[in-house]
């Protein structure tokens, strides 16, 4: 069973259809990237699956689970981790803070135990920080973790926001341009990670624009336009396909 | 690891030894303006965990101390339940009300949530002068009771009659809530309000439950300011509508700005400051307000951390652990 499944997913902002019929599923362990002309749906369609918007209709089953309309904060504790096409880190944080934070899915400390700071909370906040540094190495971070985020570069702050959603473990993560206003020497880096992270087993969902890093790293492409998918394969079929040629490039104009 | 004696540490450790003694070499009447600053203190700190660390600002947070007041004074003189049940239940009812009112209030952000706080200010202050039979209106409540001795082992009894005593018995719940607060802000848990205060949809996206943890913000800060009220009602004895009148809830706003909001001195400096000096310089009371706007307003422009942020930055030999917790609802 596919670990996503999107079926008929519709989503209007009054008379504004921006996703329209969209079904399409993502198998565990994969790398799939969505992409598509700007305005085609691709950040609506994150925000559906992650609840910030409510779906008009359709449906959206992650792990078995029915998640459709699911609150923001309950995609998070259904393990889905989500980075944003601008780049979220808590800036006056630091680092290690902000990987610390990223872990308050699975926060068991409620008040007595922060006040009466009893063994559990103290556990649980010294399992906290070690999985944050842990995290932190493996996106390459691990010596700049004292340093406030907003003090990093773009780039590293990339592979923060990226830590933050990974520590707590996610089963999916929907990457948003994770490679977006990067600079060209920097974007390897994030490619690796990113398929470092396909290589633990976390399946992948990218939206991009940088064709020849999703032609290179995808399992399998999702194209869309105007809120519905165009075409759907792998790298070789997508960029064969006449659909999405039309798309990117416009019709040929009869001579 | 910080060591035992960082600044910081050392300058709790001064300031707890002053409030201590102080009171012993300096006559009533500094006294009960130190006792004064202890209660107004506790108000800001309370206030300081929604504003400082949860980004949440409440403008209403005078409905809660004169809640605290009325509730322990109602219970004490008109249902003649004694000092000790009455001191806890307001503090309960201040919370509950703080829990109540937060699950609606809080489902709003930034200005509407403040207006809300706001609104509900001026409703309890309205209530208060206006129901007359239950809280003796414009005449205000008297008679309410000073602590109950409590019996210590060899016969001995902890009163409250006196002045210091009753200074003694509120600088312990200072102590007290701001430890709680400081507990609380360190936690894990606090870690949640800090990020919501930073960043509210972030803090949702990464999984946080933020209108649960708004609540227990606004809830243990509305509990809070109830002991403040509770405390101040058995102290002064007699309670009027003015305690819980809405400009109040502003004073301490102010209070906590000046201190530095989302800091953990903060709030007790701001108070001490904000009325050690117009009482210092003998000010008119009609003046005070405009003196206080006018401290206020420098703070805003020049240093929006206040005085606390302004020595942590001053402190902070890394220069970036300049940690202000105030939000995007921040003033100014």
């Amino acid at each position: 069973m596919a670990l996503l499944e999107v079926s008929g997913l519709v989503k209007t902002f009054g008379g504004l259809t921006a996703v329209s019929g969209l079904s399409f599923s993502v198998e565990q362990g994969r790398l799939v990237s969505i992409i598509g002309p700007n305005g085609a749906g691709k950040t609506t369609l994150f925000n559906l699956l992650t609840g910030i918007y409510r779906p008009t209709a359709g449906r959206v089953v992650f792990d078995g689970n029915d998640i459709t309309g699911c609150k923001p904060y309950e995609s998070g504790g259904r393990g889905m981790g989500r980075t944003f096409q601008k780049t979220t880190v808590f800036r006056s944080e630091t680092v290690l803070d902000n990987v610390i934070i990223g872990q308050s899915v699975h926060l068991k400390t409620g008040v007595w135990g922060a006040i009466a700071r009893t063994t559990g909370a103290r556990r649980e906040e010294e399992k906290v920080r070690k999985k944050a540094r842990s995290v932190l190495e493996f996106v390459g971070l691990a010596n700049m973790e004292d340093r406030p985020a907003g003090s990093l570069t773009e780039e590293a702050q990339k592979r923060l926001s990226i830590a933050m959603v990974l520590a707590p473990d996610p089963k999916l993560l929907l990457l948003d341009e994770p490679t977006g206003g990067v600079n060209l020497e920097e974007i390897g880096g994030l490619i690796e990670l990113v398929k470092k992270i396909q290589e633990s087993g976390i399946t992948v969902c990218l939206i991009e624009h940088k064709m020849r890093m999703v032609m290179s790293m995808s399992d399998r492409i999702i194209v869309l336009n105007y809120g519905t998918n165009i075409a759907e394969g792998t790298p070789a079929e997508v960029a064969s396909n006449k659909e999405v040629i039309e798309a990117y490039l416009g019709a040929r104009r009869v001579a | 690891m910080k060591s035992t004696f960082s600044p910081a540490r050392t300058a709790w450790l001064l300031a707890l030894i002053v409030a201590v003694l102080l009171p012993l070499f300096v006559g009533g009447y500094l006294t009960s303006i130190l006792l004064l600053i202890a209660i107004w203190a506790i108000v800001a700190v309370s206030l300081n965990l929604l504003y400082g660390y949860t980004g949440q600002l409440s403008l209403g947070h005078s409905a809660f101390l004169g809640i605290g007041a009325y509730a322990c004074g109602i219970i004490a003189v008109k249902l003649h339940l004694g000092f000790w049940p009455a001191f806890f239940a307001a503090i309960a009812i201040s919370g509950l009300f703080g829990f109540l009112i937060g699950i609606p209030a809080l489902k709003l952000r930034g200005p509407y949530f403040v207006l809300v706080t706001l609104g509900f200010a001026a409703i309890v202050g309205v209530i208060v002068l206006g129901w007359t039979q239950l809280t003796g209106g414009a005449n205000g409540l008297a008679g309410v009771p000073r602590p109950n001795p409590i019996p210590l082992p060899f016969g001995r009894t902890l009163r409250f009659d006196s002045l210091l005593a009753m200074y003694y018995f509120t600088l312990f719940f200072l102590i007290v809530i701001a430890l709680i607060c400081h507990r609380l802000v360190r936690s894990l848990l606090g870690r949640t309000f800090v990020a919501i205060s930073h960043d509210e949809d972030l803090a949702e996206s990464l999984g946080i439950n933020t209108m649960q943890k708004k609540l227990i913000s606004f809830t243990i800060s509305a509990l809070f300011s109830g002991v403040a009220g509770a405390l101040y009602a058995s102290y002064n004895s007699v309670i009027s509508p003015d305690i819980a009148y809405f400009a109040r809830g502003m004073d301490v706003l102010a209070c906590l700005i000046v201190g530095g909001a989302g800091t953990m001195a903060g709030p007790i400096i701001g108070t001490f400051v904000m009325t050690a000096i117009p009482e210092a310089l003998q000010i008119v009371p009609t003046l005070r307000t405009l003196i206080n706007g006018f401290i206020l307003l420098i703070f805003i422009i020049f240093l929006p951390t206040g005085i606390a942020g302004g020595f942590k930055a001053l402190f902070s030999r890394r220069g970036h652990s300049l940690r202000s917790g105030v939000g995007r609802n921040g003033v100014a």
